[in-house]
């Protein structure tokens, strides 16, 4: 596994983002499911319970490919890259509406941007022969 | 032209960031900065991909003149514009996002020149580095990706478009605090 980005990044920030969406309800006692106005983890990023289910959600993704293959880290890196970036530039723009959902502050959409780029380019830029790769 | 991948990676991150932040300009520009912008932006975007997905670095002639010619005019306008004594020429393509932009592009712009010129000396193979390891790919990427998040994102927030989604009171968890930015 160490011998692929793709698996590497993927388990690690698999295990991150788990541990992300179980500390943020450390937050949000008493916070709605879809509440606009969340708590702050570790004092900086604003999170809802929505929010914590999803970091869940794409921690577990990102954990079972990166323990998988390579094919499987390289997809689901892309993947969630991809839906990152959008919900980086679509944040800017909904934060203090009612549409904001996931209860998007300022440092989330930092960290989402971050994590946008950090896994599309991995997954798009590394492992290029994961055929012969499939299993390393 | 080869390049190592956290090179190419580099180049692809700084030319999003930059692509990104132009097509946000795009939206309160007049019509002519506006197709400009646009078309740069998502020029900016397409070849960051390509050189991410292909395996080496597509029309880098034109990226490298891609990268300064946009910074060339910019400078140029607002100059004209102070000289006229008309600074709202100018004031459509907004500071801060500009300028981010900007880093962005000068980045591309020297990395480019200086893999040019490794490459011009003579008797010096294409590329003699072994490639990098994957634990310090992702520590090049990490720090690559964390940087770019932390300038794209109040770029953004400093565009027109941006300030819109701001002005109802927010400031981005603090971080929007700034002179010129958020409220207006």
């Amino acid at each position: 596994m160490t011998k692929s980005p793709n698996r590497l990044l993927a388990t690690v920030f698999g295990a991150v983002y788990l541990l992300v969406g179980l500390l943020g309800f450390t937050a949000t006692a008493g916070v709605g499911f879809f509440a606009t106005k969340g708590g702050l983890l570790l004092g900086l990023f604003e999170v809802n319970i929505f929010h914590n289910v999803a970091h869940l959600l794409i921690g577990a993704a990102l954990l079972i490919a990166g323990l998988s293959n390579v094919r499987a880290a390289k997809t689901v890196n892309s993947v969630v890259g991809a839906a990152y970036l959008l919900l980086g530039i679509v944040g800017l723009f909904i934060l203090n509406s009612a549409a904001n959902i996931l209860a998007i502050n300022g440092a989330d959409n930092v960290l989402h941007f971050a994590s946008a780029i950090v896994l599309l380019g991995v997954g798009l830029g590394a492992d290029k022969n994961v055929r012969a790769t499939a299993h390393a | 032209m080869t390049t190592t991948l956290i090179i190419r990676s580099w180049l692809a991150f700084a030319a999003v960031g930059a692509g990104v932040i132009h097509l946000a300009v795009v939206i309160g520009s007049p019509l002519v900065f506006g197709a400009l912008l646009l078309a740069l932006g998502l020029g900016e975007i397409a070849w960051g991909i390509v050189i991410l997905v292909t395996d080496r670095m597509v029309v880098p002639r034109l990226a490298q003149a891609g990268a300064i010619a946009p910074l060339m005019l910019w400078a140029l306008l607002v100059v004209a514009a102070t000289l006229l004594g008309a600074p709202a020429v100018a004031a459509p393509l907004r500071f801060l996002p500009m300028a981010i932009a900007a880093v962005f592009e000068i980045f591309i712009g020297t990395v480019l020149s200086a893999t040019f010129r490794r490459l011009a000396e003579p008797g010096r193979p294409a590329s003699t580095r072994a490639p990098a390891s994957a634990v310090r790919y992702l520590c090049a990427v990490l720090a690559a990706g964390v940087l770019v998040g932390a300038l794209t994102t109040p770029a953004l927030a400093a565009t027109q478009a941006g300030t819109v989604a701001l002005e109802h009171g927010g400031t981005m968890g603090g971080m929007m605090d700034m002179p010129g930015m958020g409220r207006h």
